[in-house]
């Protein structure tokens, strides 16, 4: 059974889970069913099939939304909205 | 810490311009020309707080709207902060024009590390900095980006390896971005002044000063107001199919 925190925790990730996508469909202008989403669904080639020239949106809704800095050298945080939320977990703890 | 002045209350019609540099010299020329061409005009100055208060108080006297904010562009974080802060201002970020740039002049062979870095630093990378937060604030709705080389950087001078280097870089930069940018409709052009009446030309040494005009065919050294309007230009509508390219204004100098 997890305890209290663990309940929090997970809660917390999945509303960030929830906010980043629903930040990236808008500022992407996807039209996908955002329930049709996975969070470990891969952002660039199949998938949601971004290009190189979405990477500056996703780098800037990281940082007008959650104050976090990247750049596009490390690219395994782009991975999937799960890598992008784990980046912004590590920035706030 | 920021400085306002304003004689009409901004409105989300009036598009904002972002002048790097703005209480010296082409800055504060750029600023007050956008201001009186219906601009609502951010003005960011590296420490001459006093320079830039007197740059809103003339806007303010010619009815226009300026709001002043101390900024080292060489910062990134405090880059980051101002454009920050630009969100939160009423209205579209619709040009950004960098205007800021030191020399320190010196010959090659005994020139400081300290010397030619430092002024890549403020000019080239400056500039990056700036354009690079500027293509992220205008990535929806589109804009311009004017930065400023000069004639420095297209016939390099002696004395000036540093700066012909930074103002080269900014021209190489300018086409690079410009095709980066062009997809998310905002242009990137340059000026590359000549010899303008500023600061750091009353600055050089007296002998050069007075032998300039000997190689312009206009006869005389341009004037901050001439270079605002170019700036002017290809910030706004009016230069709407230019983008890569560098406008060199120099009375004929390199021609």
């Amino acid at each position: 059974m997890p305890s209290q925190p663990q309940l929090d925790a997970a809660t917390r990730r999945f509303e960030l889970n929830t906010s980043l996508r629903s930040l990236l469909l808008s500022g992407l202008d996807l039209p996908d069913d955002p329930e049709h989403v996975d969070f470990d669904e891969p952002l660039f080639g199949r998938g949601l099939e971004l290009d190189s020239l979405d990477t500056l949106e996703i780098v800037s809704i990281l940082e007008e939304e959650f104050g976090v800095l990247v750049s596009d050298e490390d690219r395994t945080i782009f991975g999937s909205i799960n890598k992008l939320a784990d980046v912004i977990e590590a920035e706030q703890q | 810490m920021t400085q306002q002045s304003r004689q009409q209350q901004p409105t989300q019609q009036q598009p904002i311009a972002l002048v790097v540099g703005a209480s010296r010299g082409i800055g504060r020329a750029t600023a007050i020309e956008m201001a009186a061409h219906g601009y609502r005009v951010v003005g960011w100055y590296r420490s001459d707080a006093a320079a830039d208060a007197e740059v809103a108080r003339q806007i303010a006297d010619d009815g226009g709207w300026y709001q002043g904010r101390r900024t080292d562009i060489t910062d990134q974080q405090q880059v980051r902060e101002g454009l920050s802060d630009l969100r939160r201002t009423d209205g579209s970020l619709q040009a950004v024009i960098v205007s800021a740039g030191i020399t320190r002049d010196g010959l090659a062979g005994t020139m400081s590390l300290e010397a030619f870095t430092g002024v890549l630093q403020t000019n080239l990378v400056g500039s990056f900095l700036v354009a690079r937060g500027a293509l992220r604030a205008m990535r929806k709705h589109g804009g311009s980006i004017v930065l400023m080389s000069s004639t420095s950087g297209i016939r390099g001078q002696a004395g000036q390896t540093n700066y012909a280097a930074s103002k080269g870089g900014v021209i190489a930069m300018t086409q690079a971005l410009a095709k980066e940018a062009a997809p998310l409709g905002i242009r990137v052009n340059s000026l590359a002044p000549g010899f303008v009446d500023t600061d750091m030309f009353r600055a050089m040494d007296p002998r050069t000063r007075a032998s300039v005009t000997d190689h312009i065919p206009l006869g005389r050294v341009g004037r901050p107001a001439e270079i605002a309007r170019a700036a002017r230009f290809l910030a706004g509508p009016d230069s709407s199919y230019i983008t890569g390219q560098t406008l060199v204004i120099d009375g004929g100098m390199t021609s």
